[in-house]
Protein backbone atom coordinates (compact mmCIF):
# COMPACT_ATOMS: atom_id res chain seq x y z
CA UNK A 1 0.00 0.00 0.00
CA UNK A 2 1.38 2.99 -0.92
CA UNK A 3 1.44 6.34 1.25
CA UNK A 4 0.77 9.12 -1.26
CA UNK A 5 -2.61 8.75 -2.66
CA UNK A 6 -3.29 9.56 1.59
CA UNK A 7 -0.55 12.31 1.29
CA UNK A 8 -2.23 14.03 -1.75
CA UNK A 9 -6.02 13.33 -0.14
CA UNK A 10 -4.90 15.80 2.83
CA UNK A 11 -3.25 18.02 0.57
CA UNK A 12 -6.19 18.56 -1.61
CA UNK A 13 -9.01 18.78 1.50
CA UNK A 14 -6.23 21.13 3.31
CA UNK A 15 -6.16 23.58 0.55
CA UNK A 16 -9.94 23.03 -0.02
CA UNK A 17 -10.61 24.27 3.49
CA UNK A 18 -8.06 26.79 3.47
CA UNK A 19 -9.90 28.01 -0.04
CA UNK A 20 -13.33 27.95 0.90
CA UNK A 21 -12.24 29.84 4.43
CA UNK A 22 -10.86 33.02 2.27
CA UNK A 23 -13.54 33.01 0.34
CA UNK A 24 -16.06 33.19 2.91
CA UNK A 25 -13.94 35.42 4.78
CA UNK A 26 -13.67 37.91 2.43
CA UNK A 27 -16.59 40.15 0.95
CA UNK A 28 -17.80 39.20 -2.61
CA UNK A 29 -17.61 42.88 -2.76
CA UNK A 30 -15.48 45.60 -1.56
CA UNK A 31 -16.14 48.80 -4.27
CA UNK A 32 -17.66 51.32 -1.43
CA UNK A 33 -20.21 54.06 -3.74
CA UNK A 34 -20.90 57.69 -1.82
CA UNK A 35 -23.95 59.14 -3.73
CA UNK A 36 -25.86 62.33 -3.27
CA UNK A 37 -29.42 63.36 -4.82
CA UNK A 38 -28.11 60.75 -7.61
CA UNK A 39 -24.44 61.89 -8.20
CA UNK A 40 -21.66 59.89 -7.43
CA UNK A 41 -19.34 61.51 -5.11
CA UNK A 42 -16.85 58.92 -4.58
CA UNK A 43 -16.26 55.41 -5.57
CA UNK A 44 -13.64 53.22 -3.94
CA UNK A 45 -12.48 50.06 -2.66
CA UNK A 46 -12.53 49.77 0.80
CA UNK A 47 -10.18 46.77 1.69
CA UNK A 48 -7.58 48.61 -0.42
CA UNK A 49 -8.73 52.34 1.14
CA UNK A 50 -7.00 53.77 3.84
CA UNK A 51 -8.08 55.16 7.38
CA UNK A 52 -10.01 58.24 7.02
CA UNK A 53 -12.78 60.91 7.28
CA UNK A 54 -14.67 62.64 4.71
CA UNK A 55 -17.06 65.65 5.16
CA UNK A 56 -20.09 65.63 2.60
CA UNK A 57 -21.81 68.68 2.72
CA UNK A 58 -25.73 69.38 1.46
CA UNK A 59 -27.48 72.53 1.86
CA UNK A 60 -24.64 73.54 4.78
CA UNK A 61 -25.28 70.66 6.66
CA UNK A 62 -22.19 68.34 6.95
CA UNK A 63 -22.20 64.37 7.37
CA UNK A 64 -18.57 63.26 8.46
CA UNK A 65 -17.94 59.44 7.12
CA UNK A 66 -14.98 57.23 8.84
CA UNK A 67 -13.09 54.61 7.11
CA UNK A 68 -11.38 52.61 10.07
CA UNK A 69 -10.42 48.85 9.37
CA UNK A 70 -11.51 48.84 5.94
CA UNK A 71 -14.86 49.16 7.34
CA UNK A 72 -17.24 52.50 6.62
CA UNK A 73 -20.11 54.28 8.92
CA UNK A 74 -21.93 57.87 9.16
CA UNK A 75 -19.13 59.39 12.13
CA UNK A 76 -21.77 62.67 12.54
CA UNK A 77 -24.22 63.82 11.01
CA UNK A 78 -25.78 67.83 11.63
CA UNK A 79 -29.30 66.31 10.89
CA UNK A 80 -32.42 65.71 14.10
CA UNK A 81 -32.84 62.05 14.04
CA UNK A 82 -29.29 60.62 13.78
CA UNK A 83 -30.77 57.89 11.69
CA UNK A 84 -27.21 57.17 9.93
CA UNK A 85 -25.26 57.35 12.55
CA UNK A 86 -27.07 54.64 14.85
CA UNK A 87 -26.80 52.11 11.41
CA UNK A 88 -23.39 51.64 12.39
CA UNK A 89 -20.83 49.75 10.27
CA UNK A 90 -22.22 49.42 6.50
CA UNK A 91 -22.94 45.91 5.70
CA UNK A 92 -24.64 43.88 2.75
CA UNK A 93 -27.92 43.81 4.17
CA UNK A 94 -28.98 48.07 3.76
CA UNK A 95 -27.26 51.06 2.48
CA UNK A 96 -26.93 53.61 5.17
CA UNK A 97 -28.90 56.91 4.44
CA UNK A 98 -28.83 59.76 5.30
CA UNK A 99 -32.37 61.09 4.41
CA UNK A 100 -32.55 64.68 5.40
CA UNK A 101 -28.71 65.30 4.11
CA UNK A 102 -29.89 62.61 0.92
CA UNK A 103 -26.83 60.68 1.51
CA UNK A 104 -26.29 57.10 0.57
CA UNK A 105 -23.12 54.92 1.21
CA UNK A 106 -23.54 51.59 -0.15
CA UNK A 107 -21.83 48.90 -1.88
CA UNK A 108 -21.74 48.94 -6.01
CA UNK A 109 -22.95 45.64 -5.89
CA UNK A 110 -25.26 43.52 -3.47
CA UNK A 111 -23.31 40.59 -2.58
CA UNK A 112 -26.82 39.29 -0.49
CA UNK A 113 -28.48 36.68 -2.65
CA UNK A 114 -31.82 39.01 -1.93
CA UNK A 115 -33.27 40.80 -4.53
CA UNK A 116 -34.69 43.66 -2.06
CA UNK A 117 -35.94 43.78 1.29
CA UNK A 118 -39.04 45.43 2.72
CA UNK B 1 -6.12 1.28 -5.09
CA UNK B 2 -9.05 2.01 -7.45
CA UNK B 3 -11.14 3.27 -4.98
CA UNK B 4 -8.96 5.68 -4.08
CA UNK B 5 -8.66 7.07 -7.15
CA UNK B 6 -12.26 7.38 -7.22
CA UNK B 7 -12.56 9.17 -4.02
CA UNK B 8 -9.43 11.13 -5.46
CA UNK B 9 -11.35 12.50 -8.55
CA UNK B 10 -14.39 13.11 -6.85
CA UNK B 11 -13.03 15.09 -3.72
CA UNK B 12 -11.41 17.10 -6.87
CA UNK B 13 -14.51 17.79 -8.97
CA UNK B 14 -16.34 18.80 -5.40
CA UNK B 15 -13.19 21.43 -5.09
CA UNK B 16 -13.51 22.99 -8.58
CA UNK B 17 -17.64 23.20 -8.32
CA UNK B 18 -17.97 24.81 -4.77
CA UNK B 19 -17.46 28.33 -6.42
CA UNK B 20 -19.80 28.82 -8.47
CA UNK B 21 -21.68 31.86 -8.75
CA UNK B 22 -25.00 30.69 -6.99
CA UNK B 23 -26.74 33.48 -9.42
CA UNK B 24 -26.83 34.01 -12.91
CA UNK B 25 -25.98 37.43 -14.36
CA UNK B 26 -27.63 39.24 -16.38
CA UNK B 27 -25.70 40.93 -18.90
CA UNK B 28 -28.72 43.02 -20.70
CA UNK B 29 -29.53 46.40 -19.87
CA UNK B 30 -30.02 47.30 -16.59
CA UNK B 31 -30.85 50.47 -14.97
CA UNK B 32 -31.11 52.20 -11.41
CA UNK B 33 -31.97 55.20 -10.51
CA UNK B 34 -32.19 56.64 -6.80
CA UNK B 35 -35.03 59.47 -5.57
CA UNK B 36 -34.85 61.15 -2.32
CA UNK B 37 -38.75 61.97 -1.77
CA UNK B 38 -42.17 61.76 0.30
CA UNK B 39 -39.64 61.69 3.22
CA UNK B 40 -38.40 58.19 1.73
CA UNK B 41 -35.45 56.46 -0.19
CA UNK B 42 -36.13 54.87 -3.40
CA UNK B 43 -34.40 52.40 -5.76
CA UNK B 44 -35.66 51.82 -9.29
CA UNK B 45 -34.57 48.98 -11.09
CA UNK B 46 -35.61 48.11 -14.81
CA UNK B 47 -34.06 45.81 -17.13
CA UNK B 48 -34.71 45.80 -20.94
CA UNK B 49 -34.31 48.26 -23.77
CA UNK B 50 -36.48 50.73 -22.22
CA UNK B 51 -34.93 50.48 -19.11
CA UNK B 52 -33.29 53.93 -18.89
CA UNK B 53 -36.14 56.31 -20.19
CA UNK B 54 -39.25 54.45 -18.94
CA UNK B 55 -36.90 54.86 -15.20
CA UNK B 56 -36.08 58.91 -16.14
CA UNK B 57 -39.89 59.66 -16.77
CA UNK B 58 -40.64 57.32 -13.37
CA UNK B 59 -38.40 59.99 -11.63
CA UNK B 60 -40.23 62.78 -13.22
CA UNK B 61 -43.94 61.66 -12.07
CA UNK B 62 -42.93 60.76 -8.38
CA UNK B 63 -41.60 64.23 -7.72
CA UNK B 64 -44.55 65.75 -9.60
CA UNK B 65 -46.52 63.63 -7.32
CA UNK B 66 -44.74 64.50 -4.45
CA UNK B 67 -45.19 67.99 -5.11
CA UNK B 68 -49.09 67.75 -4.68
CA UNK B 69 -49.28 65.63 -2.01
CA UNK B 70 -46.34 66.89 0.50
CA UNK B 71 -47.71 68.04 3.91
CA UNK B 72 -45.38 70.66 4.39
CA UNK B 73 -45.20 72.30 1.07
CA UNK B 74 -46.89 75.17 0.75
CA UNK B 75 -47.93 74.69 -2.81
CA UNK B 76 -48.88 71.45 -2.32
CA UNK B 77 -52.72 70.06 -2.64
CA UNK B 78 -52.75 68.79 0.81
CA UNK B 79 -51.39 71.86 1.99
CA UNK B 80 -53.60 74.45 0.89
CA UNK B 81 -56.46 72.23 2.01
CA UNK B 82 -55.16 71.50 5.28
CA UNK B 83 -54.99 75.30 5.68
CA UNK B 84 -57.96 76.88 4.10
CA UNK B 85 -59.43 77.69 7.27
CA UNK B 86 -62.46 74.96 6.50
CA UNK B 87 -62.87 76.61 2.58
CA UNK B 88 -63.19 74.30 -0.38
CA UNK B 89 -59.99 73.99 -2.45
CA UNK B 90 -60.00 72.61 -5.87
CA UNK B 91 -57.27 69.76 -6.62
CA UNK B 92 -55.50 67.64 -8.41
CA UNK B 93 -57.49 64.56 -10.62
CA UNK B 94 -54.31 62.52 -8.86
CA UNK B 95 -54.78 63.91 -5.33
CA UNK B 96 -58.44 63.38 -5.51
CA UNK B 97 -58.44 59.86 -7.24
CA UNK B 98 -55.59 59.37 -4.56
CA UNK B 99 -57.84 60.82 -1.36
CA UNK B 100 -60.72 58.67 -2.52
CA UNK B 101 -59.29 55.68 -2.55
CA UNK B 102 -57.69 56.35 1.29
CA UNK B 103 -60.98 57.57 2.59
CA UNK B 104 -62.79 54.11 1.08
CA UNK B 105 -60.20 52.26 2.72
CA UNK B 106 -60.63 54.12 5.84
CA UNK B 107 -64.38 52.92 5.74
CA UNK B 108 -63.39 49.45 4.34
CA UNK B 109 -61.17 49.02 7.62
CA UNK B 110 -63.21 51.02 10.28
CA UNK B 111 -61.24 53.71 10.63
CA UNK B 112 -58.34 51.71 11.59
CA UNK B 113 -56.36 53.68 8.88
CA UNK B 114 -57.43 57.17 9.27
CA UNK B 115 -55.42 59.84 6.85
CA UNK B 116 -57.06 62.76 9.08
CA UNK B 117 -54.40 60.99 12.65
CA UNK B 118 -51.99 64.15 11.14
CA UNK B 119 -52.30 65.95 14.23
CA UNK B 120 -51.97 63.27 16.91
CA UNK B 121 -48.89 62.27 15.26
CA UNK B 122 -47.49 65.72 15.59
CA UNK B 123 -48.12 65.42 18.76
CA UNK B 124 -46.08 62.36 19.54
CA UNK B 125 -43.47 64.26 17.52
CA UNK B 126 -43.39 61.78 14.91
CA UNK B 127 -43.90 64.40 12.17
CA UNK B 128 -40.73 66.43 13.36
CA UNK B 129 -38.67 63.99 14.85
CA UNK B 130 -39.41 65.62 18.35
CA UNK B 131 -40.03 62.45 19.93
CA UNK B 132 -42.30 62.98 23.07
CA UNK B 133 -45.49 61.77 25.28
CA UNK B 134 -48.02 63.70 24.87
CA UNK B 135 -50.24 64.57 27.60
CA UNK B 136 -53.73 62.82 28.02
CA UNK B 137 -55.20 66.01 27.78
CA UNK B 138 -53.54 66.89 25.01
CA UNK B 139 -54.66 63.74 23.22
CA UNK B 140 -58.05 63.83 24.14
CA UNK B 141 -58.27 67.68 23.13
CA UNK B 142 -56.73 66.26 19.54
CA UNK B 143 -58.93 63.29 18.98
CA UNK B 144 -61.82 65.56 17.78
CA UNK B 145 -60.16 66.64 15.17
CA UNK B 146 -59.34 63.12 13.59
CA UNK B 147 -62.28 61.61 11.58
CA UNK B 148 -62.27 60.63 7.96
CA UNK B 149 -65.46 60.96 7.38
CA UNK B 150 -65.99 64.34 8.16
CA UNK B 151 -63.07 65.24 4.82
CA UNK B 152 -65.72 66.11 1.87
CA UNK B 153 -64.09 65.14 -1.50
CA UNK B 154 -67.13 66.21 -4.65
CA UNK B 155 -65.12 65.58 -7.50
CA UNK B 156 -61.76 67.38 -7.26
CA UNK B 157 -63.46 69.61 -4.79
CA UNK B 158 -62.06 68.99 -1.24
CA UNK B 159 -62.62 70.30 2.07
CA UNK B 160 -60.51 69.85 5.30
CA UNK B 161 -62.57 71.30 8.05
CA UNK B 162 -61.02 73.50 10.45
CA UNK B 163 -58.20 72.51 12.75
CA UNK B 164 -58.25 68.84 10.71
CA UNK B 165 -55.55 67.81 8.95
CA UNK B 166 -54.82 65.27 6.17
CA UNK B 167 -51.92 63.73 5.27
CA UNK B 168 -52.11 61.05 2.49
CA UNK B 169 -48.32 59.43 3.70
CA UNK B 170 -49.76 56.18 4.26
CA UNK B 171 -50.84 55.46 1.10
CA UNK B 172 -48.84 58.27 -1.10
CA UNK B 173 -45.69 55.54 -1.76
CA UNK B 174 -48.07 52.55 -2.57
CA UNK B 175 -49.72 54.45 -5.08
CA UNK B 176 -46.99 56.14 -6.23
CA UNK B 177 -45.41 52.81 -6.66
CA UNK B 178 -49.01 51.76 -9.16
CA UNK B 179 -48.18 54.93 -11.04
CA UNK B 180 -44.44 53.76 -11.98
CA UNK B 181 -45.53 50.26 -12.68
CA UNK B 182 -48.64 51.63 -15.44
CA UNK B 183 -45.15 54.03 -16.46
CA UNK B 184 -42.52 51.15 -16.85
CA UNK B 185 -45.37 48.94 -18.78
CA UNK B 186 -46.55 51.30 -21.36
CA UNK B 187 -42.85 51.22 -22.16
CA UNK B 188 -42.61 47.95 -22.76
CA UNK B 189 -40.61 47.20 -19.72
CA UNK B 190 -41.37 43.27 -18.03
CA UNK B 191 -38.79 43.59 -15.73
CA UNK B 192 -38.18 45.38 -12.97
CA UNK B 193 -38.17 46.17 -9.03
CA UNK B 194 -39.19 49.45 -7.31
CA UNK B 195 -38.35 49.83 -3.62
CA UNK B 196 -39.77 53.09 -2.52
CA UNK B 197 -38.90 53.32 1.33
CA UNK B 198 -39.25 49.34 2.08
CA UNK B 199 -41.97 49.31 -0.36
CA UNK B 200 -41.55 47.09 -2.82
CA UNK B 201 -42.89 46.18 -6.08
CA UNK B 202 -42.07 44.20 -8.47
CA UNK B 203 -42.87 44.25 -12.07
CA UNK B 204 -42.63 40.76 -14.24
CA UNK B 205 -40.10 38.59 -12.54
CA UNK B 206 -36.28 38.29 -12.31
CA UNK B 207 -34.48 38.65 -15.82
CA UNK B 208 -33.21 35.53 -15.80
CA UNK B 209 -37.21 34.06 -15.40
CA UNK B 210 -37.10 33.28 -11.82
CA UNK B 211 -39.16 34.89 -8.92
CA UNK B 212 -37.66 38.06 -7.35
CA UNK B 213 -36.65 37.23 -3.58
CA UNK B 214 -37.64 39.52 -1.00
CA UNK B 215 -36.57 39.66 2.33
CA UNK B 216 -38.98 40.36 5.02
CA UNK B 217 -37.21 42.36 7.89
CA UNK B 218 -36.60 40.81 11.27
CA UNK B 219 -38.06 43.60 13.95
CA UNK B 220 -36.12 44.48 16.86
CA UNK B 221 -32.84 42.33 15.01
CA UNK B 222 -30.44 42.67 12.03
CA UNK B 223 -31.30 40.41 9.35
CA UNK B 224 -34.15 38.99 8.10
CA UNK B 225 -37.24 37.20 9.23
CA UNK B 226 -37.35 34.91 5.90
CA UNK B 227 -37.49 35.17 2.48
CA UNK B 228 -40.52 36.00 -0.04
CA UNK B 229 -40.45 35.33 -3.58
CA UNK B 230 -42.87 37.05 -5.72
CA UNK B 231 -43.73 37.63 -9.38
CA UNK B 232 -45.34 40.79 -10.07
CA UNK B 233 -46.79 42.01 -6.69
CA UNK B 234 -46.39 44.73 -4.19
CA UNK B 235 -45.30 43.99 -0.99
CA UNK B 236 -45.48 46.50 2.15
CA UNK B 237 -44.74 45.75 5.80
CA UNK B 238 -45.75 48.04 8.70
CA UNK B 239 -43.96 47.44 12.23
CA UNK B 240 -43.51 49.55 15.11
CA UNK B 241 -39.86 49.01 15.07
CA UNK B 242 -39.78 51.13 12.27
CA UNK B 243 -39.53 54.27 13.62
CA UNK B 244 -40.42 54.84 17.30
CA UNK B 245 -38.69 55.82 20.93
CA UNK B 246 -38.23 55.03 24.13
CA UNK B 247 -39.16 56.60 27.39
CA UNK B 248 -36.31 56.38 30.43
CA UNK B 249 -38.31 53.36 32.09
CA UNK B 250 -37.73 51.46 28.50
CA UNK B 251 -41.22 51.26 27.20
CA UNK B 252 -41.78 51.67 23.35
CA UNK B 253 -43.67 54.26 21.69
CA UNK B 254 -43.76 53.67 17.79
CA UNK B 255 -45.70 55.46 15.16
CA UNK B 256 -48.01 53.33 14.14
CA UNK B 257 -51.38 54.89 16.33
CA UNK B 258 -54.52 53.61 17.10
CA UNK B 259 -56.24 56.61 15.38
CA UNK B 260 -59.82 55.73 18.15
CA UNK B 261 -56.90 56.31 20.96
CA UNK B 262 -54.37 58.40 19.81
CA UNK B 263 -51.96 55.94 21.10
CA UNK B 264 -49.82 53.90 19.69
CA UNK B 265 -51.44 50.33 18.48
CA UNK B 266 -50.95 47.40 20.70
CA UNK B 267 -53.04 44.50 18.99
CA UNK B 268 -50.66 42.04 19.43
CA UNK B 269 -48.67 42.25 16.21
CA UNK B 270 -45.09 43.01 15.50
CA UNK B 271 -45.30 43.08 11.46
CA UNK B 272 -47.86 42.90 9.12
CA UNK B 273 -46.72 42.48 5.43
CA UNK B 274 -49.22 42.22 2.38
CA UNK B 275 -48.48 40.72 -0.46
CA UNK B 276 -51.23 42.00 -3.38
CA UNK B 277 -51.48 43.04 -7.14
CA UNK B 278 -51.39 47.21 -5.85
CA UNK B 279 -49.26 49.11 -4.39
CA UNK B 280 -51.63 50.90 -2.68
CA UNK B 281 -54.37 48.47 -1.54
CA UNK B 282 -50.83 46.88 0.16
CA UNK B 283 -49.68 50.24 1.67
CA UNK B 284 -52.71 50.87 3.18
CA UNK B 285 -53.78 47.12 4.29
CA UNK B 286 -50.10 47.19 6.16
CA UNK B 287 -51.24 49.86 8.46
CA UNK B 288 -55.09 48.93 9.16
CA UNK B 289 -54.04 45.48 9.96
CA UNK B 290 -51.48 46.38 12.17
CA UNK B 291 -53.81 48.65 13.85
CA UNK B 292 -56.72 45.79 13.66
CA UNK B 293 -54.48 42.77 15.08
CA UNK B 294 -54.59 38.83 14.52
CA UNK B 295 -58.09 38.01 14.66
CA UNK B 296 -59.40 41.08 13.28
CA UNK B 297 -57.25 41.09 10.19
CA UNK B 298 -57.93 37.26 9.59
CA UNK B 299 -61.59 38.46 9.38
CA UNK B 300 -60.83 41.28 7.50
CA UNK B 301 -58.93 38.93 4.82
CA UNK B 302 -61.72 36.22 4.36
CA UNK B 303 -64.59 39.34 3.85
CA UNK B 304 -62.10 40.70 0.96
CA UNK B 305 -59.69 38.43 0.04
CA UNK B 306 -58.08 39.94 -2.62
CA UNK B 307 -54.73 39.80 -1.14
CA UNK B 308 -52.18 37.76 1.07
CA UNK B 309 -50.91 38.41 4.09
CA UNK B 310 -48.07 37.38 6.64
CA UNK B 311 -48.65 38.49 10.81
CA UNK B 312 -45.72 38.39 13.13
CA UNK B 313 -46.99 37.70 16.43
CA UNK B 314 -45.44 39.35 20.10
CA UNK B 315 -45.63 35.46 20.72
CA UNK B 316 -43.30 34.69 17.88
CA UNK B 317 -45.91 32.97 15.75
CA UNK B 318 -46.08 33.68 11.95
CA UNK B 319 -49.44 33.10 10.69
CA UNK B 320 -49.46 33.04 6.53
CA UNK B 321 -52.26 33.48 4.62
CA UNK B 322 -52.50 30.17 1.88
CA UNK B 323 -51.77 32.11 -1.69
CA UNK B 324 -48.05 32.70 -0.19
CA UNK B 325 -47.41 29.93 1.92
CA UNK B 326 -45.05 27.90 -0.46
CA UNK B 327 -43.41 31.08 -1.26
CA UNK B 328 -42.48 32.07 1.98
CA UNK B 329 -39.30 30.12 3.81
CA UNK B 330 -38.18 31.28 7.33
CA UNK B 331 -34.53 32.51 7.40
CA UNK B 332 -32.13 30.52 9.29
CA UNK B 333 -32.13 30.74 13.44
CA UNK B 334 -35.56 32.01 12.94
CA UNK B 335 -37.47 29.98 15.33
CA UNK B 336 -41.13 30.30 14.49
CA UNK B 337 -44.08 28.59 14.67
CA UNK B 338 -46.28 28.93 10.89
CA UNK B 339 -49.56 29.23 10.67
CA UNK B 340 -51.55 28.76 7.39
CA UNK B 341 -54.57 30.40 6.53
CA UNK B 342 -56.90 28.59 4.81
CA UNK B 343 -60.13 30.00 3.17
Amino acid sequence: MKKWPYVLLGIILLVGIVGSILVYRRPDTAIVEVVQDGQMLYRFDLSQEEDGIMEVEYEGRINKIEIRDHQIHMLEANCPDQTCVNMGWLDSSAPIVCLPNHLVIRFAESSSELDAAG
Amino acid sequence: MKKMWILLSILLSLCLTSCQAPVSRYDGQEATVDIFAMNTYMTLTAYGENAQEALARSRERIQQVEKLWSVTDEDSDIFRANHSGGQTVSVSAETADLLAFALEMAQKTGGTLDPTIYPVLTAWGFTTDTKQIPSQQEISALLPYVGYNRIQLDGTNLTVPDGMQLDLGSVGKGYAADLVTEILKEYGVTSALLSLGGNIQAVGSRPDGNPWRIGIQAPWEDGYLGILQIRDAAVVTSGGYENYFQDEEGNIYWHILDPSTGYPADSGLQSVTIIGREGRLCDSLSTSLFVMGAEKAETYWRENGDFDMLLLTDDGEVIVTEGIADDFSLSDGQEKTIRVLER
